[in-house]
């Protein structure tokens, strides 16, 4: 046994001696090869020096005519042999599109920023529901709106992905973060992640393709400052018709703090929080079922496209640790119709105008305080309406003017079937001027007046000026229409 | 029993046209070569547009989503408006690297390549200069291009497209001949562009371009630098203007000061009336030795 061990062991000894001299030569042999390797290569790269200023000659000429194309053709083929042996899993060919874009402003404003933080529209916008994020051109003075990243490329053959991150000085928001089919059979097309609703039709632009630095009224009031970005998933339909003609929906989670919202909260039954509790649950999840149908169609050069929105959800409002704790709960229809109209002058020349009008509906139970601190929870509903028409032109190649107004034409809110009187007519108007050196800059001037904005029950018109600079580099899709 | 047979050839004939989307003139009139009745074609940009700001109407999704074919100029020209089109046209057919998709600028060697692109150069574009339809030598190898495609989304009438394309061909030839002839003799001659959109006109019939209107692609003119070429360029005969820009004051401008004609050129076919590639460059003969 021990002598079959022992011969065992002298053989694998020995193979392996021999192993270990036949790589020894393989070694050699690869290092000589890799040395005449290097020594043509440098003979080419010298050769192709020389032959450089030939080159330069030829292609100035109407045919590039190359010296020694086997020659050349050797050098190619031996310079990419070397660059894959340095990096063979190299990717840097899948790097997706990516861009920033910086929004920075100047704000004059005749109310200083402590009172205009406390500004509210009666029944429709309150600030402290609203802090953190999207809030643009805030402080007077100088201001950094937003630093934003966007990301783009195809998943695969059947996906596409989007993300917009916007930084801003506290902190990073994944704003969106979506896949869109590339290739669904019949004119369909999902969508799934975290996106802008197509409610509407200034929903789904992101801020820096905004024809004026703020939001129009009615969007503030009923979709906040971020507007309706919401998790969930949307499918739309193109019908094969010789018109443009789509149908979509969308389910979303529904968080929309203006006028949806998810998250249940219990309310005491004395304001300070010594007697019994009431519990109001969550809603469902998802929360939001959003519809819409859009259109558009030519006359001559004039481009015309409209459509219909609507949404609806449970709503779930809680402001219970604010100065005045207040609480809602219920359910919101918000309904839209859109309508954007382009005339093109000529190559460069363009007159656009764009209106929605949005209507809430809303109705549910309030919980708030009396003077003696006991809970009331009245039935309220809220009839709400606002709309906002523009009209922008482009006169230059690279200015642009553009006026706005904006009203909320119907603010009428029912406790326990009694009016509550509040303000309607709530208007805002600007006038912009636009100048964009080229499609990555633009600097706009806006002025005008915001009259919806209240304090304690008294009207408080705030007059704006803001200078506001909108840069964007590197790899940028196109805005669609 | 007639008549409905005749309906129902009708429907099928109709039916059997294969659906083209051309984002430019010059090639919807190629495919229309090509394939002439078996197709039909519908044009994105309009003539009065200028190629690289074309509005992306709504109405061209619809066109899209019944897209057997999507043919497209390329090397970036449509970048700004076809990319969110093709995305909103729920068309898995004619979305980029599927059969329905294609790419005219692949199929031609592309001048004014820089070595390195930075957007301070102004509208640069990394493939090259695009606008490669404007040398007629390019325009056998597109048509070729376009029949093959053609012949693979529509295998049934390859042998009609490849007639089509024989007789195309053949006439092309035969006009190419003149155009060299008229074309080599402006050789030498001097003019100032707007933009570089006649590059490979130019550089195929030595014509040189002393100077442009604009300082950068794709960046407006100023007064300082429309001083400054009335210096460089003297000597240019013409300052030429791709028709959606001839109101321009500064190409008037720069005209004035230089001595020169102001040339407005077509940029497409459909623009200045042309109806089609050989009268697009008859055109283009005819008012360069004017």
């Amino acid at each position: 046994m021990k002598k079959v061990l022992l011969l065992l062991g002298i053989f694998s000894f020995s193979f392996a001696q021999e192993d270990l001299e036949s790589l020894k030569r393989q070694l050699e042999e690869q290092k000589r090869l890799i040395k005449e390797l290097e020594k043509k290569i440098e003979a080419l790269e010298k050769a192709q020096k020389e032959e450089e200023p030939q080159k330069k000659e030829a292609r100035e000429g109407t045919r590039p005519a190359p010296a020694d194309r086997s020659l050349q053709l050797r050098l190619k083929f031996d310079e990419r042999l070397r660059a894959y042996q340095i990096s063979p899993f190299k990717q840097t060919a899948f790097l997706p599109d990516i861009s920033f874009i910086a929004d920075t402003s100047f704000v004059a404003r005749n109310r200083n920023d402590q009172t205009f933080k406390k500004l509210e529209i009666p029944e429709l916008y309150y600030t402290h529901a609203n802090d953190g994020h999207g809030k643009l051109n805030e402080k007077r003075g100088f201001n950094l709106n937003y630093g934003e990243l966007y990301l783009y490329a195809p998943v695969d053959p059947y996906f596409d992905l989007y993300a917009t991150i916007p930084f801003s000085e506290e902190g990073v928001e994944l704003e969106e973060a979506y896949a869109v089919t590339r290739g669904l059979p019949g004119g369909f097309q999902l969508k799934v992640g975290k996106f802008r609703s197509s409610f509407g039709r200034l929903n789904a632009q992101h801020p820096h393709t905004w024809d004026f630095a703020t939001q129009p009224l009615p969007y503030k009031v009923f979709l906040g400052d971020d507007g309706l970005v919401e998790k969930g998933i949307h499918l739309n339909w193109l019908a094969p018709v010789p018109f443009y003609l789509l149908f979509g929906m969308e389910v979303l989670q529904g968080e929309n703090e203006q006028s949806f919202g998810t998250e249940g909260f219990s309310v005491n039954t004395k304001k300070d929080g010594t007697g019994s509790n009431i519990e109001v649950g969550d809603t469902r999840k998802p929360n939001l079922y959003v519809g819409f149908i859009k259109t558009s169609f030519d006359l001559g050069r004039l481009s015309l496209l409209t459509g219909l929105s609507y949404a609806t959800g449970k709503t779930r409002i809680n402001h219970l640790d604010t100065e005045e704790p207040h609480a809602f709960a219920g359910k919101t229809k918000l309904y839209g119709f859109d309508l954007t109209a382009k005339y093109t002058i000529d190559s460069i020349r363009y007159v656009s105008f764009q209106g929605e009008y949005l209507y809430r509906d809303m109705k549910g139970t309030s919980y708030g305080y009396d003077d003696n601190g006991d809970l009331f929870m009245p039935f309220t509903s809220r009839k709400q309406s606002g709309f906002y028409a523009q009209l922008v032109a482009r006169f230059h190649k690279q200015w642009r003017a553009g006026i706005r107004y904006e009203l909320i034409n119907k603010n009428e809110v029912k406790s326990d079937s009694t009016d509550r009187g509040l303000p309607k007519n709530l208007p805002a108007y600007y006038a912009m001027l636009e100048f964009s050196p080229t499609e990555f800059s633009r600097i706009g001037l806006q002025v005008g007046e915001n009259r919806a904005y209240y304090l304690e029950g008294v009207r408080k018109p705030v007059k704006e000026l803001i200078l506001q600079f909108n840069f964007a580099i590197g790899a940028h899709g196109a805005h669609p229409f | 029993m007639r008549l409905i047979a005749l309906l129902f050839l009708f429907f099928s004939l109709s039916f059997a046209q294969i659906k083209v989307v051309a984002t430019y003139g010059w090639i919807a009139d190629l495919v229309k070569q090509i394939g002439k009745e078996k197709v039909q074609v519908h044009t994105i940009a309009k003539p009065y547009e200028d190629f690289h700001f074309v509005l992306p109407r709504p109405s061209e999704i619809a066109k899209l989503r019944q897209a057997d074919l999507l043919v497209i100029n390329g090397a970036s020209l449509e970048v700004g408006f076809l990319p969110p089109l093709i995305q909103q046209s729920n068309n898995p057919k004619i979305q980029p690297g599927r059969e329905g998709f294609l790419d005219l600028s692949q199929f031609v060697e592309l001048i004014d390549k820089h070595k390195k692109v930075s957007r301070e150069m102004g509208d640069v574009h990394p493939e090259g200069n695009p606008h490669y339809v404007f040398d007629p030598h390019n325009v056998p190898v597109l048509a070729r291009a376009i029949t093959e495609r053609l012949c693979q989304i529509n295998q049934k009438n390859c042998s009609y497209y490849r007639a089509n394309l024989e007789d195309f061909l053949r006439r092309w030839s035969a006009k190419l001949r003149e155009w060299d002839a008229g074309f080599s003799k402006l050789k030498g001659l001097k003019v100032v562009q707007y933009h570089k959109t006649y590059n490979y006109l130019f550089n195929r019939y030595s014509i040189s371009t002393v100077g442009t209107v604009e300082p950068l692609p794709g960046i407006p003119p100023n007064a300082r630098h429309v001083e400054n070429l009335s210096k460089q360029a003297q000597g240019a005969r013409f300052v030429v203007v791709e028709a959606f820009r001839s109101k321009d004051g500064y190409a008037q401008r720069v005209a004035e000061l230089l001595g020169a004609k102001l040339l407005v050129l077509p940029s497409d076919v459909g623009s200045e009336n042309t109806k089609d590639l050989f009268d697009l460059f008859d055109t283009l003969l005819r008012r360069l030795s004017g």
